[in-house]
């Protein structure tokens, strides 16, 4: 579990539920996890710490997700290149097209198991799944 | 005297979330500690037992209880030199980047609002005297505004007790001050002068108007205190006062996250600032 | 009613009405500013908001309307709860909560709401009522919701204000999302945290 210990993810939902269930998957599962609740918050928390990993919700108030990673792949190489895994309510390939070309590197649908959420994250991260 | 038993960490974390949606405030890791010794207090002097009735009591805000809880982190006594990063990152970053924006013989303008007894403003004088190599080729107004004229008169007479020059190394205080009494200390009259007091509510556009348009702008550890409507409109007005490319500074516990949207975030090494964004580029690249 | 009438010479420029759809968005967005202090106000920015798409602007005319903070501004803004734009969608919610006592009447309306996002949206402004009332408007959606997004935002907004009497509520919509792994999740989270006054233990 060494190696995903050193891994930091920032969960990225304006839901405290939402971030409570990925950050206990993913917190038993050995991975370093922040919290926020809206993309400016995540913003300058990356700002202060980045991250290895995004996990961010596409349908949050003030600053919808997509407006987030877009905003994200502007700032400075060390921050615009994290890794976005993108969770939204939407399943159409419209939704997934929109999601990648804001910069989403995986794009999930809800309700999303535990399990399921361990595995994407650990592959994005480069772990053995 | 019974101890309240420690809150959990999902009932910190619940309670910190209020606060942010409340108040804009953000407690990180570093900061929990002190939310949940607050919590403590809270409890005990109420006699409020179980974390869920005091949290019930907290979000309806009976007999003030989220300014009281409040309080507590925003230290009502104030004093020299306080979060003094900012300063370092005024001297360092801010003032440097304006500088470039003016035009020759225009003078840099910073603003404290609130400014309370004056500590804040004469904090900047006196830090940028010591710490800004510019200081003595480049115009300076600073201006300190406060909605209590009673704050902003004290202010403006420049007396102080030892508790609010704390901070100060002795060399500065025999240097900008001098002896008013017991324990008592005045500003010098040079730098008394230098700063100017006047009133301001910041939520009145028609008030903050008549300030003019300013460089910088240190807003700590008052808009916390408003609801979200006063919230947004202040944020507005300052929004209004900045020249664009300009900074404004709030509280270390303070996020814009939940404030406004009108502001880029940046990073410096000293301390998180937010701006307006610059005219016509593209504002808000991270230095970080 | 257009609201593009330059002021004539004589007129002096206080009193004319502000030209809210005019200009660049900086100048719209001071003349939207200034419409919210005149007695006009809640028309001029009612107006605005029908046809404005810049972000910026549009917060401040949210604002404006917050600050009136009449039952007829959150009547104008309530309409954008129901917009395709999912920023002018947000944007009306973060109003109303700015607006709270203006906006609780609607609550009752909003959370029957045939549309489903509507609903949703809605159980954040639940939020900021009296507990007890929160709590029953929001059981009584629970009760009878069948969108699972809905009932995780009922669920979110009761594990902060829940009170036991939300309980059953809780249990029975647990049962309608048997096999929803998050659904189960938040219910767990939410009945824990709303059953614990029973530990109360002192040192």
């Amino acid at each position: 579990m060494a190696e995903t210990e050193s891994k930091r993810i920032l969960v990225v939902d304006d839901a405290s539920l939402v971030r409570r269930y990925y950050r206990d998957a993913l917190e038993r599962a050995g991975f370093e996890v922040d919290e926020a609740l809206n993309g400016v918050e995540a913003l300058e928390k990356l700002l202060t710490e980045p991250a290895d990993l995004l996990i961010v919700d596409v349908n949050m108030p003030q600053m919808d997700g997509f407006t987030f990673l877009r905003s994200l792949r502007r700032q400075a190489p060390s921050i615009a290149s994290i890794p976005a895994l993108v969770i939204s309510t939407e399943a159409g390939p419209h939704d997934r097209r929109a999601a990648r070309s804001a910069g989403a590197n995986f794009y999930l649908v809800k309700p999303v198991a535990q399990d399921a959420l361990v595995q994407h994250v650990a592959i994005m991260c480069g772990l053995p799944a | 005297m019974s101890e309240v038993e420690p809150v959990s960490e999902e009932e910190l974390r619940a309670i910190c979330e209020f606060l942010y949606r409340r108040t804009g405030m953000l407690f990180g890791e570093a900061k929990r500690y002190y939310v949940q010794r607050r919590i403590s207090d809270r409890m005990n002097i109420l006699g409020i037992a179980p974390f869920l009735t005091y949290f019930a009591y907290l979000r309806s805000d009976a007999d003030g209880e989220i300014e009281k809880f409040v309080n507590a982190f925003t230290v009502n006594e104030t004093y020299f030199y306080r979060e003094d990063h900012q300063l370092r990152c005024l001297s360092s970053h801010l003032l440097n980047e304006r500088v470039r924006a003016k035009r020759p013989g225009e003078a840099l303008r910073i603003w404290s609002v609130p400014c309370a007894t004056g500590e804040e403003p004469y904090s900047i004088a006196i830090w940028l005297l010591e710490n800004w190599p510019e200081v003595d080729v480049q115009d300076i107004e600073i201006i300190g505004s406060d909605i209590d004229t009673q704050c902003t008169a004290a202010a403006g007479e420049g007396e102080y007790g030892a508790r609010a020059l704390m901070r100060l190394s002795p060399q500065l205080v025999e240097k900008y001050f001098v002896p008013a009494g017991k324990d008592r200390w005045r500003v010098v009259p040079e730098l008394r002068q230098s700063v100017q007091f006047n009133s301001a509510n910041i939520t009145k556009a028609s008030e903050t108007r008549q300030h003019g348009i300013f460089d910088v702008i240190f807003c700590r550890n008052v808009l916390i205190y408003f609801d979200d409507a006063s919230r947004r409109v202040a944020a507005e007005n300052l929004f209004e006062a900045l020249a664009p490319g300009g900074f404004i500074c709030l509280g270390h516990t303070e996020s814009m996250s939940r404030i406004s949207p009108l502001f880029d975030v940046r990073r410096f090494p000293d301390a998180i600032v937010y701006q307006r964004p610059p005219a016509g580029g593209k504002g808000g690249r991270s230095d970080g | 009613m257009p609201l593009v009438r330059k002021p004539s010479p004589q007129t002096p420029a206080a009193a004319a009405p502000p030209a809210l759809s005019e200009g660049t968005s900086e100048q719209r967005w001071s003349a939207v500013r200034a419409a919210a202090d005149r007695p006009d106000g809640l028309a001029l920015l009612a107006d605005a908001l029908s046809r404005e798409s810049d972000p910026r602007v549009r917060e401040a005319i949210f604002t404006g309307l917050a600050r009136l903070a009449s039952p007829e501004s959150a009547a104008v803004v309530v309409h954008y709860l129901r917009s395709d734009d999912a920023n002018l969608r947000t944007g009306a919610v973060d109003a109303l909560r700015a607006m709270p006592q203006a906006c609780w009447p609607h609550l009752p309306v909003l959370l029957a709401d045939s549309d489903a996002d509507v609903r949703l949206l809605s159980c954040e402004l639940a939020r900021g009522l009296p507990d007890e009332e929160a709590n029953r408007m929001l059981c009584d959606l629970l009760d009878r919701e069948t969108e699972r997004n809905v009932c995780a935002a009922v669920i979110e907004v009761l594990a902060e204000i829940g009170r036991p009497e939300a309980l059953p509520s809780l249990a029975r919509c647990g049962s309608r999302f048997f096999g929803d792994p998050f659904i189960a999740f938040s219910l767990k989270v939410a009945t824990e945290r709303i059953a614990a006054p029973a530990r109360d233990r002192r040192e």
